[in-house]
Order: structure tokens, then sequence, then C-alpha cells
């Protein structure tokens, strides 16, 4: 058994952590939601280091790489609270194997591409569809790309560029795309929990650091058990998601069986825990938690949006109980 | 990234399972989560041991010059695999194997390793481990038991609980104070005793549970030569400490369930879902989903620390994370699997005498409690692992004759 990253993946994480650090300040989600800025780093600037193209075949121009090296990289975009979504990145890629011409477009970032959720005549709030060009839908059964209508609400989390869209022109791309389009929404919620992952784990190490500098009582907050006990549950939570965001990734590639109930565990977990992460790093730093200059309410929101998308808990709770049931763990 | 065996590996998998097949009608075998009573079957879990041992398949991670195997922990985990698979019940002497043998390694001197440990490996002894007491449990330098040197040997009184087979064991490794004068870690020394010895007295504990696992032990006057002694005087705190990274290794969980497994429970729900009425069903689902989730983020949790340790590291305290995961996996796992059995669920077992979830139930409890508590396990992972403060202490430098305050 090596139940562990390749020294490469570890060296793109490293690379990718830099990258986001570097291109995504927080105060742009803040900006973002005040009306005054678009989310960082933007598409082209994915696309230009190729991240949205990590699952695109080469042949398509993408890197050709797998949902796990796209895991590693989505969790440190979600550390910082990047956008648009490389959730976006892996579910198009998957739709897009049988039309390579618009994988490229995706993967260097020429078209705006985002996919719906629920019917193509009038969505559900999808990731990223605010500032897209070009919708991927479900449309009776059949994979559609078309241009769209788009209406974007006031986000929780602005940094997901969630809107509503009514399609005005559908093409279909495949019929009987049923499948497909259920692989793909697998895929899409193990990256979104890889991106829960890594927004988790910094909403974690924010409130540590608090606990280690503020004073109360004559004596660091860290120190009271109440406070450290806090912190060690949405820490175990999170150590934990890491092995579930990895085995469902690693499924994706290796093990086309095991995707739906991993990858319906790695969602509903990363709900639970992204949520209790950022509840926890608000409440640790108490009042000035609660600001709005403070960074940990992006954190909060990021986890009270994510939770929903793509299938709340309940449902992937649901779906990992019946798979069990009818014999998904042999 | 993979989950499969190395060729290595699978051949040692192979041996290991032949020997279980071949030798089979010599093994004891129960079904899973059937309780073995140690008392009752004594005879037959020695016997298995014993079998086991001629094999090559006890102590595989100890030295060869001890009589151990000199193999890595991933065929100690392939052989507790392979045991669990062909339905073999826990060792005997785990208690031993997995913590009083390596203490006597680490510490112990040459007569001491040449009379006790292949002994213990072949369950010709059975060890068990005399460390907690009624008024020191997760605070365990605060013990009380006492041994006073008297000429070549130490008087030993006090009384020892949750001792996990001393009703059974024929030695045990012991913890006492020696120098109540000195801050409480400082003062304490450690012993290899003999259970027979005249003025130890066992007696079973009744669990919450119904069984009985543990034991209280008592000591009157017990005399200890000190070539029994483990380490010197004043330095069984440290030695105590190898005994504890010992358990870590041997509980930290590297990918084994605590409690019922998923499995189980998929299995339970498969058979008990379809007579609930449909909205309860649904309830049931989600309960079932969300104990399937905690027990899967512990297990492959458990293979990303095993991954660690098979790559040559050692288990640091981020291990406790996995039992502080595992129990609340078993608490979730047990909850779901009694509210499967729907009416039968506020009975002691179902109509007909199975009481597999409402064991696990009242396991659980235990389970929070035993290894580290829970809150115990949140604080080293805070302190140790997140870098957190610790709560300021009165009790570390203070003489414990003090009453450990200043």
């Amino acid at each position: 058994m090596n139940f562990d990253l390749s020294d490469d993946q570890r060296a793109a994480a490293a690379g990718a952590r830099e990258f986001f650090t570097d291109s995504v300040p927080l105060s742009a989600a803040r900006a973002a939601l005040d009306g005054g800025g678009v989310p960082a780093p933007g598409r082209k600037a994915l696309a230009d280091i190729g991240f949205l193209g990590i699952t695109v075949p080469e042949s398509a121009g993408g890197a050709g790489g797998s949902v796990l090296d796209l895991a590693v990289v989505a969790e440190q975009a979600g550390a910082v609270l990047a956008g648009p979504s490389l959730v976006t990145a892996a579910r198009a890629a998957v739709l897009l194997e049988g039309a390579p011409d618009l994988a490229a477009q995706l993967a260097d970032g020429s078209a705006a591409i985002a996919v719906l959720d629920g019917p193509v005549t009038g969505s559900a709030p999808s990731i990223d569809a605010a500032d897209a060009t070009v919708f991927l839908g479900l449309d009776g059964g059949a994979l559609v790309v078309g241009e769209g209508e788009v209406t974007p609400g006031r986000p929780l989390d602005a940094t997901r560029g969630l809107a509503r869209v009514r399609l005005t022109s559908r093409r279909v791309l495949a019929e009987d795309a049923g499948a497909l389009w259920e692989r793909a929404r697998q895929v899409a919620a193990v990256v979104l929990a890889a991106e829960d992952l890594g927004a988790a784990d910094r909403a974690v190490l924010m409130g540590v650091g608090y606990a280690r500098q503020r004073e109360a009582f004559g004596r660091l907050i860290g120190s009271y058990q109440a406070v450290k006990h806090m912190l060690v549950d949405a820490w175990v939570g999170v150590d934990q998601l890491r092995s579930l965001v990895w085995w469902a990734a690693w499924a994706a590639d290796s093990a086309p069986d095991e995707l739906p109930l991993a990858a319906s565990a790695a969602k509903a977990y990363a709900a639970e825990v992204s949520e209790r992460a950022a509840e926890t790093v608000v409440q640790v730093h108490g009042g000035i938690g609660f600001t709005w200059e403070h960074d940990a309410h992006l954190y909060w929101r990021r986890a009270k949006t994510d939770r929903l998308l793509l299938g709340d808990a309940a449902e992937h709770l649901d779906a990992v109980a019946r798979l069990a049931v009818a014999g998904a763990l042999g | 990234m993979d989950f499969d065996d190395t060729p290595e590996e699978a051949s040692y998998r192979a041996h290991v399972r032949s020997v279980l097949t071949d030798r089979a009608a010599d093994l004891l075998h129960v079904a899973p989560g059937e309780p073995v009573d140690a008392r009752s079957r004594e005879a037959e879990l020695r016997a298995t041991q014993r079998v086991l041992a001629e094999a090559g398949l006890v102590g595989v991670t100890w030295p060869r010059e001890y009589g151990g195997q000199g193999g890595t922990l991933v065929q100690q985990a392939i052989v507790a695999q392979e045991l669990a698979r062909a339905r073999v019940p826990t060792l005997i002497n785990h208690i031993g194997i997995g913590m009083c043998g390596p203490t006597v390694i680490a510490h112990g001197g040459d007569d001491q390793r040449s009379r006790y440990l292949a002994r213990l490996l072949r369950a010709d002894d059975v060890w068990c481990q005399l460390f907690s007491e009624p008024a020191s449990g997760s605070d365990l330098a605060a013990l009380r038991t006492s041994a006073v040197r008297d000429g070549e040997d130490w008087v030993v009184n006090g009384q020892k609980v949750w001792t996990t087979l001393a009703h059974v064991s024929d030695f045990g490794i012991l913890l006492t104070r020696t120098d109540p004068g000195k801050p409480k870690h400082a003062g304490l020394t450690m012993f290899v005793v003999d259970m027979h010895a005249p003025g130890v007295t066992v007696r079973p504990l009744r669990q919450m549970s119904g069984g009985s696992d543990f034991n209280e032990v008592f000591f009157d006057d017990v005399r200890i030569p000190d070539a029994e002694r483990l380490g010197e005087p004043g330095e069984g705190w440290r030695v105590a400490l190898t005994t504890l990274m010992n358990e870590r290794v041997a509980i930290g969980g590297a990918g084994g369930d605590i409690g019922q497994s998923a499995e189980a429970l998929a299995a339970h729900a498969r058979e008990r879902l379809p007579g609930l009425d449909p909205e309860p069903q649904v309830l049931a689902r989600q309960a079932v989903g969300r104990a399937l989730v905690a027990s899967l983020a512990t297990r492959y949790t458990g293979y990303r620390r095993f991954t660690t340790l098979s790559q040559g590291g050692v288990p640091g305290p981020e291990a406790s994370a996995g039992k502080l995961g595992g129990t609340a996996a078993a608490r979730l796992v047990a909850d779901a699997g009694v509210r499967l059995l729907g009416d039968d669920a506020v009975l002691g077992a179902t109509a007909d005498g199975d009481d597999t979830w409402q064991r696990a139930q009242a396991y659980v409890p235990g389970i929070a409690i035993a290894g580290g508590t829970d809150q115990v396990l949140r604080n080293i992972l805070g302190e140790r692992v997140l870098g957190l403060p610790p709560e300021p202490r009165t009790d570390k430098t203070a003489p414990f004759s003090s009453g450990g305050r200043r």
C-alpha cells in the first residue's frame, strides 16, 4: 500500500501554493463581495499557468493529468478562496471528452465555460456562471452547449461566481449523456471537497495562530481546553477529510467502481468539516472574528455556500448508504 | 498511490494465509464480533497463540534475538488482517506482545529477556500491564502504589485497576512509586511482577456492557526481587513512556476498525432497512450514511499513517487523531446499528437473542476512555501537533508527598 502523494504531486502542490499565495490576496474576496472586484486570480491567470487544463488530454492542449493531480492544486486554490473554481475545469473536462475543440478552449481559457445545475431553461445558481459565456447543461438526457442569459443574485460568497442561467441557444454535444453527466458531477464533487479541504485547513490554522497569541484572564486562550479542544476537533476533521479527498480522487482515476461512494463520502464530509472549521475560526477570534474587515467570515461564507453546492450532505449521505447497502463496500 | 500489496507483501500474505489454512484445525475460530471470554477459553487461546508462534506469526516486528521475526510493521499488519479474515480471535497475549515485551526488551536485563520473552511469545506466560489506579487514570504519574526497598527485595502495597487480562496473567509490568519525596514523574520505578506471588489478589470488574475484560489488582506486602526491576530506580516514567509509545503503535489505528466495521454496518442495513417504515427508513439511511463516512474517513486516515510507517516513519502524536476519529466513528456506527433494529432497539437483544449492536453501543463509552480519554487525546493533539500552549500546572515540580501543590 502506498497511500501518499508522489514527489511530483508534492512539488505541484508546493508550486500551486506559491502561485495562489502570490496572486490571490484575501482582500480580493472581500472586494468582490463589496461589488468592487472580480475573483482572483481570474480565468486567464489560471489558464496561463495550466491549471484549467490539468485533466484535459494532451491532444486537446491540456496536461493529461489525473484528478488527483488536480485535487492537490485545488486544495491550494481553496486555501486562499481563489476563483474561478477548479471544480468547473474538472467537470467540464469530463463532459468535453468527446469535444476536443471545446476542451482546448477550456484549457487555454479562450472560452469562459460554466456547467449548469438544474434545467437549462432556468438553472439553479451554478458555479462560475456569472462571468461565463459558454454553458454546458443536461437537456432531456443530452449534453448540450449554448449561450445564455445570466442572472447573478446577491452573493453570499462572491468568489464562487454563482448565477442562474437560461440557455438562449443550444447544440447537442452527446445524446444519452446521463452516465457521463453523473460521472462529471462526481468528479466535480471531489474537486469541490478538495477546495473545501484547503479552505478548512487554512481556517483552522488561522484560529490556531490567534489562540497562540491572544491573552485573556492572564493566559493565552489556546491554553484553555474549551478553546483547544474546539480547534483540535476542527483539525481532526480536516486531517480525515484529506484522506477521503485523496481516496476519492484516486478512485476517479484508478477505481471507477469506487468513485460514486468515495465522491459522496468526500463531499458529505467536506460540507461538515468546512462548516465546523469556519464556525470555529470565527468563535476563537471572538468579537473581532465577527467583523467585516476580518478574514474569518470569508471562510465562513465559502463554507456556508459550498456545503449546499453539488448536493448537500443529506443527499450524499443517502447516496453513501444506498451504495453501501447495494454492495459497494464489497 | 495505490492500495495493493507489493510483490513482497503479496508473497508474505500468501504465506500467512497458507499457515492459517494448514493449521486451521489447531486454531480457535470465532464469529465476527463474537465476544471471547479469556477465562473460559484460556486453554484454547493459549494453544492458538502457541501454534501461531511456532509458525513465526507472533512477535513479527520483534528482533530475532528475542524470538521475534525481525519483520516490518507492514508484515505485522498483514498478519493481523489475515487473522481477522480467518476469524482467529485477538491473541491472548496481545498486551504482552504489544506493550510488556517491548518494554522488557528496551529496559530489562539479559537475564530477564532470556527468562521471559520466548515464553511470552508462545503464551506459556500471559502478561498484563499494571499502570492505572483508582486515583490515577489519565493522570498516570499521580499513582500511589508504593514499593519500598527491603534488602534484596522491594515490598509493594497498593491497588491497580482496569488491568486487562490480569485474571489470566502470569506476569505483569508494574509501575510503582519509590520516592514520594520527589516530584510525581521523578519518583517512579518499574518492575516485573509475578502475578502468582503471595499478596497479589485479582478481582474481575464487571463493565457497564456486562462483560469482564478488566480487573482490579491488590498488592499486599508483595515482595519483588530487585533483579526484576526494569530500568533504574526513579526512571519508571521513562520506562512507562516506552510502553505507552508501543501502545500507540498497537491502537493508533493503521486502518483497522475500532468497534464494528463499515462492512458490518452495511450488511446489517441491507437486512434491516427494508423492514422499517418509509419515513424512519429515510432517517435511518442518513444515520447509516453518516456513520459509514466517519468510519471510512478514519480507515483511510489510518492508511496514510500506515504508509508513513511503512516508509520508515515513527508514530507521532498525530496517531492520537486516529483513536479520536475511530471512537467518534464507533459511536456513530453503533448508534446507526441500533437504530436499524426498530422496536428491538429499546431491548438488550433482538427476539432471537442477538445482541451484536446493543453490545457495540454499550461498549462505546469505554472506547472513549481506554487508552487515552478523548479529552487527554485532544490535549496531546492541541499541544504537540497544533502547538497550542499547555494549561498551567502546579503538580510537575512539587514533591509528590506534598500533594502536588506548592
